[in-house]
């Protein structure tokens, strides 16, 4: 099955000579629409560095990313950008809202850089957020929300754009466990139900239960992996 | 719409420090505003007091006579042609004029002067000159009982002739047509006070001076107002659409006084740099502020990228979020200069000691409101304000989001 994303021969190196750090060394592997992946490993393993490699945030020492088929490596900021808009959701641990923009504008907002039409992004805003479970809460700013509830919009805002992939940077980290548990189980409901990719970085054992694939990283190499009917 | 939904609640964001920034630009606003009212309303009393007094808006003259005035460069002005200036649209009056130099004599002394020939109905329609009548009266078209033709002098040529209302002064200069030129007049009336631009004046009827000057029907210049001296280069090409000939020229003020009037505009220009000043020190504070809130929200720049918003519209986002502060700043200035530039305008300042120039008094230093005093000051904040965000600006766009998110 042809892949999502691909990362060949990727390396992200900070430093040099003494203080050269290896965040990544010469990581390959390919994500097939529809995974439910998660890539574990302790702290310092280059789990969050591979994830902003493969969402464009960042740029590899060596190696290159493919999505779409493109090679985003080569791309300028502009480009990158819109790529990021057109083709990958976010969810990071802070939640990272717009904290000026409503739960409704927060998931707009991606949409109106796209160009969708005013009545198309209000009708998918709306249903994706009922979807959420944040029905009646549209018009709350981030502050008047719970965290949990921050990250459910989170999750909205990196579906809404319909996506090709949504990465995940320790989306449970700042949650409590129902709370995370929840919204994994609203997660893998979109993905089994929608066939959305979803990439997480964690090491939150209530993601790796559930996770399809499991990529266990190591001093920036890949260490093993698995697969499993989640 | 969304842009500016974002940029404006941003602004919102720090309610204590958009306000003093926008008080800060308000208030500078507010200066540049209200000095340039009253600058602008010092010019105008000056200018429409100059051009009234002395120039008139345009002049018709012989080509090269406002280079070069001579007693030989002179016109015929027919009655044909005053009528055709006269019916030009914008034009309000017009008086002849005729210029040249003679040598006064009273009892026991002679002292050079200025010959001035005028229409006395059409030259009181015109000027101050009926105004400046100090003793005496004012002229008249017509010889006295014993055929001596009246004539104003000035206080100047009064004290060193030792003339006064009713007695004789001699006048010797050159015709046009070379042959010496003299005759006996009466004084009328004294213009002014010793000191001012009139002192050395001997005004008198137009046909004594066509006679005195030996230029019969003729004169040196057509003076004509306007509505406005600031629409003088506009009423001088119409004026110069219905001149006959290839020998007449119509030239506005800033021609015929262009002296005067490149010395008028440095002097405004230098006032400008108060102004320009003013603003800057009010952008530093500015570009502070501006440059504290971008370094505040680099995260969520970060954030913004991340998710797929364009370098440009990051460095857009922040000049709107600059220029609606700016335009907050300038309505908020604005209704506060209104009525202060509307009582300059309608009062005015009192001067300690009124200046009487040639016997008009300015009493006050007045505003002006017009679209300038308010319009230009905005102008100036909302492009520094641009400016301003420029560095800003760049700053956010180059932002690498992975970098920017760490300090979230």
């Amino acid at each position: 099955m042809s892949s999502v994303i691909e990362t060949r021969d990727v390396s992200k190196h900070y430093g040099e000579g003494d203080t050269l750090v290896k965040a990544l060394d010469r990581v390959s592997l390919g994500i097939a629409p529809g995974e439910f992946t998660a890539i574990v490993g302790p702290s310092g393993s280059g789990k969050s560095t591979l994830l902003q490699l493969m969402g464009g945030l960042d740029n590899p020492t060596h190696g290159q990313v493919h999505l779409a088929n493109k090679d985003i490596t080569q791309m300028s900021g502009r480009e990158l950008s819109d790529f990021r808009r057109d083709h990958i959701g976010f969810i990071f641990q802070a939640y990272n809202l717009i904290p000026v923009l409503t739960a409704a504008e927060n998931c707009e907002y991606i949409m109106l850089l796209q160009g969708v039409p005013e009545a198309e992004r209000r009708e998918r805003v709306y249903a994706m957020l009922e979807r959420v479970g944040l029905a009646g809460r549209e018009g709350r700013f981030p502050h008047q929300l719970s965290g949990g509830q921050q990250q459910r919009v989170a999750v909205a805002r990196a579906m809404v754009s319909r996506p090709d992939i949504i990465l995940a940077d320790e989306p449970t980290a700042n949650l409590d466990s129902q709370t995370g548990s929840d919204l994994l189980d609203m997660m893998h409901d979109l993905n089994r139900n929608e066939g959305m990719t979803f990439v997480f970085s964690t090491h939150d054992p209530m993601i790796m239960e559930r996770a399809s694939r499991l990529i266990r990283l190591k001093d920036g190499c890949i260490d093993s992996e698995s697969e499993r009917e989640a | 719409m969304m842009m500016l939904k974002l940029a404006f609640r941003n602004i919102l964001r720090n309610r204590r420090r958009t306000l003093l920034t926008v008080l800060s630009m308000a208030g500078g606003y507010l200066l540049v505003s209200v000095q340039l009212s009253v600058t602008e309303g010092s010019y105008d009393q000056v200018l429409d007091f100059y051009t009234r007094d002395t120039t008139g808006h345009v002049q018709v003259t012989v080509d090269g006579f406002v280079e070069t005035p001579t007693l030989y460069k002179a016109f015929r002005l027919t009655g044909d042609l005053q009528r055709a200036i006269d019916t030009v649209p914008g034009v309000q009056a017009s008086a002849p004029r005729i210029e040249s130099s003679a040598l006064g004599y009273g009892d026991t002394r002679s002292f050079p002067v200025s010959v001035r020939g005028v229409d006395p109905e059409r030259e009181a329609a015109l000027s101050y000159l009926a105004d400046k009548v100090s003793a005496g009266r004012y002229l008249t078209s017509e010889p006295d009982g014993q055929g001596y033709a009246g004539v104003m002098i000035g206080a100047q040529v009064a004290r060193q002739l030792s003339l006064d209302v009713g007695e004789e002064l001699i006048l010797v200069s050159q015709g046009a047509d070379g042959s010496l030129a003299n005759d006996l007049y009466r004084v009328q009336g004294i213009l002014g006070q010793p000191g001012d631009a009139e002192e050395r004046w001997v005004v008198m009827p137009l046909a004594a001076a066509q006679a005195f000057f030996v230029l019969p029907g003729e004169v040196h210049r057509l003076v004509i107002l306007g509505a406005d001296y600031r629409s003088a280069p506009r009423l001088a090409e119409r004026i110069g659409e219905v001149l006959p000939g290839q020998e007449l020229s119509a030239s506005p003020w800033q021609t015929v006084a262009r002296e005067f009037h490149e010395t008028m505009t440095a002097d405004k220009e230098g006032g400008m740099i108060t102004l320009y000043v003013i603003v800057f020190l009010v952008c530093i504070g500015v570009l502070n502020t501006v440059l504290m809130s971008v370094l505040e929200r680099t995260g969520e720049f970060g954030v913004l990228k991340a998710i797929g918003t364009s370098p440009a519209r990051l460095f857009w986002l922040i000049v709107l979020e600059t220029l609606l502060l700016a335009v907050i700043a300038c309505l908020l200035g604005g209704l506060v200069a209104l009525p202060i530039n509307l009582w300059f305008t309608l009062q005015g300042i009192a001067l300690a000691e009124p200046m009487d120039i040639s016997g008009i008094v300015f009493s006050h230093y007045r505003g002006q409101m017009s679209a300038y005093v308010f319009g230009f000051p905005m102008l100036v904040i909302l492009i520094a304000a641009a400016l301003i965000a420029l560095m800003p600006g760049i700053r956010a766009a180059r932002i690498v989001p992975v970098d920017a998110m760490r300090t979230l």
